[in-house]
Parts: structure tokens; C-alpha cells; sequence
């Protein structure tokens, strides 16, 4: 059988089946019970009478007496019937009684209870005889008349039971939606909720078994705010970065158009498409983090980071070379780290981008990779000005710019820096240099498990 | 008119800077909020463009200090944020305007002559004393219709003097508001440009305060 999908109608269903299963178990149980103990008593009755019957045709072996129906004494009578045959005739019977013996007696006597059918009706018969065996009497009780005792004793008793099934149903019904009120108050709840409303659901008297319910939905909605919060914030600081450089162009746009001297007009030319590269640079951070702190699931393959580095100081070079700086790499040994080649790739070129930006002309940078006993460590330093320990201490918090460095950077590079460490379990620090005097930028990756 | 632009991002300054002065503005610029308040302190400006998100003082830690020390000037605060509170904030703080980046550079200069004018008491647009009529925005003076040709910095010594009119302005005061950082200042420049709007319009409409400075006669003189 399938059950019902409501909670509601899955109870109810439950409980009124056992109910009945109960209530037939029972009605059964009376039924045969009843049935034993009726028989018992009636057959000993009937027993009796019989035996009364050899008793008094022995005494008195009258013919007067033959073929004498006995009187009908009450309204059960006619469903009792009795025979006497003495030496095979047919002395004594009752008026319902046939003429025919009852049973079959020919030859030997007959003797105990039997059930036969007579006229189309079933009778139940005693039959006994006497000592000397001329005697034979049949009693016959009709079985109908123990059915309907017996019916008349299970109506009684079980009758007011099949009454009260409905009530029973309806009261068991009532209990239930009680029962299970709580949750079609959490479901009203929730289903009138706005999405913006995250507040835990707070339920006065909830039973025990719906709080681990509830203690996960709560924690759900913790977590959603969380999310929608950090969303939230990245787009009014997202909103916040763009407006500025995009001001900027707008701007340089305008003085262009209303230069007077050609040299004005190259500038903020020139002004504007530097705030052009700007805001697309940011737009691209600014994209690179959405989705790393949307959480995205990032195949992690084994990426050589020694060749990864030098592939990006590769790219990056000519930038120093343009600020006079000296850069080197310092990774021969391959250094396989389980990763995202883009993603490392985007993170090694935010810290190299950012040495050599912030670092004056003249200056040294210098990018090692190493692998001791398998943690696998990149490391860059330059002898730049290095930073603050309050600002070490910010670093990585969106959109924080050291003050005052002169570079336009829109502060993105070390939260994506922090993100994609994250993403490798790896583990960023910044502190000063010990080599080269300015910053000390290292990632930690873990060691690998050789599988 | 000359103002303060206070603006970290070196784009935007740049183009701030170069696009009023387009529009006849004198513009001294610093990018960080300490600098701003120093300035805004010394210096005698006609407005101020504030960027909030400054570097080493806030942009409304800057406003609310120099209005806690009862410094006037209009402050437009130019700013990337848009949320309602801070507008709120920015208006309570004592901002005279917010307006958020990106601007049009005719708007922001509209905006500011508006400040102007108003911190002056000045309900019109256009100024004007005795015969003289002056319009900031177009930059052009007329007298009784007709068009005179002032050079920028007779123009922005007249525009200061029917500002202030009724008030007298000391040749100090006066240089402030026609120079901006790094120009060289002639130590009779004032009363050299004095001279040539005098010739260009009439002797009657800029009177000397004798060792006090200048100042503009509304009506003419009574000719009996």
C-alpha cells in the first residue's frame, strides 16, 4: 500500500489501522471464545435432555404415550426438536421433529453429537440411548439459534466499538493535525517569509523533535545572511572603486573636448585611456574574486610552480627593466604543488606586479621557489619601503591601499592574493625583508601526501 | 574664483583640476585629507571640492573639523558613495552639496558657482553693480549692454569685489582669490589690474580704503 505524503495522513492512517487491526483481534478472539463457551453449554444441555428423554421412556414404555408431541413451552422450542425410537419405532417427538430418525441407527445404536442438515437447515444433534439399547433418542438444536446467541453477545459487546470507530477516527484525526501543528506553523512561516528576511525562526513550546530541525534551518539562514552580507558589501565596494576611475574618464573626456592647446588635449587623451586601463584592470580583479569567493570548486592538478614563475617573471620583466629594478628568479628544482595553474599563474603576477610597483627604480626584487621535505614555499622580496606594521596587519583586506605609495592599485591584488592561497591551502604572510630590506611576501603550500 | 580640490585618485584629480580651470577656476589641488584641512585653514577659498575617501584624514573627518572651527566656505563633497546615510551624513556633518562621482564637469562648476553665490547672499546668477553687469557662468561683463573685454584675472578681481560688495577686500584677500599655489605674484599686481578695470570701466566703480584695501560703489555718485 503507499502511504500518504502528508505527515498528517500518514499518522492518521497508522493509528486507525491499528485501532481496527486491535478491534478485529479482539472481535475474533471474542467470537471463538463466545462460540467454545456456548457450545460447551448448549451441548451440555442438549446432552441433558436426551438424557432425560432414556431416562423417562425407560420408566414408562407406554403406547399411550406413542406419538404425543411434547408441549411448546417456550419461544426457543421450536428450534429444538426431539426423537424417541423404541426397538426402531418412533415413539416420542417433538411437533418440529421429523418422522425419519434423525440419524441413521440401523443395525447399531448411534451415539453423540452430531451437526446434519434437515429440511435445508443445520441442526445440531444429541444422540444417546438406553442400557439395553431398545431406547435411541435424538435431541436436535438448531445451529442458527447458537449463531444468533452468539451474535446477540458480540453485538453487545464489541457493537458499541464499531459505533465509535468513527468517533474514534475523528477524534484521532483532531489529535493528530494537533500533534503536527508546529509544522504547518514553521511551513506558514516560512512559506509567508520575504526573501530578505533571514532572522532565525524563533518557535515558543516547539517539541524536542523539530528543534534539530529547526537548529539546521537557523543555521542555514545564518549562513545565507553571511553570504548575501559579503555579497552585498563587495558590490557597494565594488560600486564604490569603479565610480572613481570611471569619474576619472569622464573627466579627462571632458577637458579633452574643451582643450584649447594641443598638449592640454594629448594629456587628458592620454588620461583617459590610462583610466580606461584602469578600469578594466579592475573590472578583471574585481571579476577574479567574485568567483573565487562565490567558492567555485577548482580542479587541482599538479602544477610545477618553480616553471610557473619563471614563465611569470618572464612576462613581467620588462616592467622592471622599465623602473631600472633588478629582477631574478631563484627556482631550477621543479616544485609540483596540487593546484590551478590560472589561479597561481594570477597570483604570482599580483605579488610580482606589486613589488616592482611599489617599489622605487633602482630596486631589487627577487622570486625564489623551493621545496623543503615537500612544502613547497614561494617567496619574493625587494628592497622597497616595505610596509607598516599596521598596514602588514590590513593587508589583504578588500580595497586597502597603503596611503600615500602614489600607485593607483585599487587594493584588490592581496585579497585575490589571500583568496587563491586559500583555495591551494596554502598559507600567505607578509613581514619585512630580511635579505633586501622592503617587503617579505611568502606562500606556504602544504606538503603533498604522497598517495 | 578660486577653490580647493581635495582628491587622492591622480586621475581624477588631474582631470578635475585641468577641466575647471576650463571653466575659470583656479584650482589648487591636494590629495590627502591632512593637506586639505591645512589649506582650508591658511587659505581664503571660494569653495571646496572634498573627496571623502581621503587618505591619512577622512574627507568628513576634515568637514566636520573645519566646521567645529567655524570656517564657512561652501564644501561640495564629491564622492563615490551613494548610499542614503551617507548622503545624510555628509549633508549633517556640513556639507553644502553631495554629489556623487561621476560628475559633468559643467554641472560640478554650475554647482560650485551656486555655492558661491549663495554663501554671498547673492540670489542671482548674474551680479552686477551701477551700470556693470556679471555673469560667472558665461564669464562676460557688460556695461549698460555693452560687452567689455577683461582679461581672467580682471575678471575673477571684479567677480570677488561684487561678491563681496559692501565688504572692503584687502590686496591680501584679493591675491588670494586670483592666485593659486605656484603663481608668482607681482607685489603691485592688484593694483595693477584695479588700474585696468578702472580704465576699462569707469573710476566710479572701485574705491581705495585707504591702508585698508578695495571695494565696490553700488550706486554711482549722485552727479549735482
Amino acid at each position: 500500500m503507499k502511504m500518504p505524503r502528508s505527515l498528517q495522513g500518514r499518522l492518521l492512517l497508522l493509528v486507525l489501522g491499528l485501532v481496527v487491526g486491535v478491534w478485529l483481534a479482539t472481535a475474533a478472539l471474542t467470537w471463538i471464545d463466545v462460540r467454545h463457551e456456548l457450545d460447551e453449554l448448549l451441548d451440555g444441555h442438549l446432552a441433558q435432555a436426551a438424557a432425560l428423554l432414556v431416562v423417562q421412556q425407560a420408566a414408562e414404555i407406554d403406547e399411550d404415550h406413542r406419538g404425543v408431541d411434547a408441549p411448546t413451552l417456550h419461544r426457543y422450542a421450536p428450534k429444538v426438536a426431539f426423537q424417541v425410537f423404541h426397538e426402531g419405532r418412533l415413539v416420542q417427538r417433538s411437533a418440529n421433529a421429523p418422522v425419519e430418525p434423525m440419524l441413521e441407527f440401523t443395525g447399531r445404536a448411534a451415539d453423540g453429537f452430531n451437526t446434519i442438515a434437515i429440511g435445508g437447515t443445520a441442526w445440531r444433534v444429541f444422540a444417546t440411548h438406553g442400557r439395553e439399547r431398545d431406547v435411541q433418542v435424538f435431541v436436535g438444536e438448531q445451529v442458527a439459534s447458537r449463531n444468533s446467541i452468539l451474535w446477540a453477545v458480540l453485538r453487545s459487546s464489541l457493537g458499541p466499538m464499531l459505533l465509535a470507530l468513527p468517533l474514534l477516527a475523528l477524534a484521532a484525526w483532531w489529535a493528530v493535525r494537533q500533534g503536527v501543528a508546529p509544522l504547518r506553523l514553521v511551513g506558514r512561516a516560512l512559506a509567508q517569509r520575504s526573501p530578505q528576511a533571514l532572522q532565525p525562526i524563533a518557535m515558543k513550546g516547539a517539541p524536542s523533535e523539530m528543534a534539530p530541525m529547526l537548529d539546521a534551518l537557523n543555521g542555514l539562514f545564518e549562513r545565507i545572511a553571511e553570504l548575501l552580507e559579503s555579497e552585498r558589501r563587495f558590490t557597494a565596494d565594488a560600486a564604490h572603486e569603479l565610480r572613481t576611475p570611471i569619474a576619472a574618464i569622464r573627466a579627462q573626456a571632458q577637458v579633452a573636448l574643451g582643450a584649447a592647446a594641443e598638449a592640454e588635449r594629448r594629456h587628458a587623451l592620454q588620461a583617459t585611456l590610462q583610466g580606461c586601463d584602469r578600469a578594466a584592470r579592475l573590472v578583471e580583479q574585481l571579476l577574479t574574486l567574485s568567483r573565487l569567493e562565490a567558492g567555485a570548486e577548482h580542479a587541482l592538478v599538479a602544477v610545477d610552480l618553480a616553471a610557473l614563475a619563471r614563465q611569470v617573471v618572464a612576462d613581467a620583466a620588462p616592467l622592471a627593466l622599465d623602473k631600472q629594478q633588478a629582477i631574478e628568479v631563484d627556482a631550477t628544482a621543479p616544485c609540483t604543488v596540487r593546484g590551478d595553474a590560472t589561479l597561481l599563474a594570477v597570483m604570482i603576477r599580483n605579488l610580482v606586479d606589486n613589488a616592482i610597483r611599489y617599489s622605487p627604480s633602482g630596486a631589487t626584487v627577487k622570486v625564489a621557489v623551493s621545496n623543503a621535505q615537500g612544502v613547497v614555499r614561494l617567496a619574493l622580496d625587494d628592497s622597497g619601503p616595505g610596509m607598516s606594521a599596521a598596514d602588514m596587519a590590513r593587508v589583504g583586506e578588500r580595497f586597502f591601499r597603503v596611503v600615500g605609495s602614489g600607485e593607483d592599485g585599487s587594493g584588490l591584488g592581496w585579497s585575490i592574493t589571500r583568496r587563491i592561497a586559500a583555495v591551494h591551502q596554502a598559507v600567505a604572510r607578509v613581514a619585512r625583508s630580511q635579505s633586501l630590506g622592503g617587503l617579505s611576501v611568502e606562500v606556504e603550500f602544504p606538503a603533498e601526501e604522497m598517495a | 574664483m578660486r577653490i580647493l580640490l581635495a582628491e587622492d585618485d591622480p586621475l581624477l584629480g588631474d582631470g578635475l583640476r585641468a577641466g575647471l580651470r576650463q571653466l575659470g577656476f583656479l584650482v589648487d589641488w591636494v590629495r590627502e585629507g591632512e593637506a586639505a584641512e591645512r589649506e582650508l585653514r591658511a587659505q581664503s577659498y571660494a569653495a571646496a571640492v572634498l573627496d571623502l575617501g581621503l587618505p591619512l584624514k577622512d574627507g568628513m573627518d576634515v568637514l566636520a573639523s573645519i566646521r567645529r572651527s567655524g570656517i564657512t566656505l561652501p564644501v561640495l563633497v564629491l564622492t563615490a558613495r551613494d548610499a542614503i546615510p551617507d548622503r545624510i551624513r555628509g549633508l549633517d556633518v556640513g556639507a553644502d552639496d553631495y554629489v556623487v562621482k561621476p560628475v559633468d564637469l559643467n554641472e560640478l562648476a554650475a554647482r560650485l558657482r551656486a555655492l558661491v553665490r549663495r554663501a554671498h547672499g547673492q540670489p542671482q546668477e548674474r551680479l552686477s553693480a551701477q551700470d556693470v553687469a556679471l555673469d560667472p557662468a558665461a564669464r562676460s561683463v557688460t556695461q549698460a549692454g555693452v560687452p567689455v573685454i577683461l582679461s581672467a584675472r580682471e575678471f575673477d578681481l571684479l567677480h570677488a569685489l561684487m561678491l563681496n560688495a559692501g565688504r572692503v577686500l584687502s590686496r591680501e584677500q584679493l591675491e588670494q582669490h586670483l592666485y593659486s599655489w605656484g603663481q608668482e605674484v607681482e607685489s603691485n599686481a592688484i593694483e595693477v589690474h584695479v588700474h585696468h578695470l578702472r580704465r576699462k570701466l569707469g573710476s566710479a566703480l572701485i574705491q581705495t580704503v585707504r591702508g585698508v584695501g578695495y571695494t565696490l560703489a553700488r550706486e554711482l555718485p549722485k552727479a549735482r
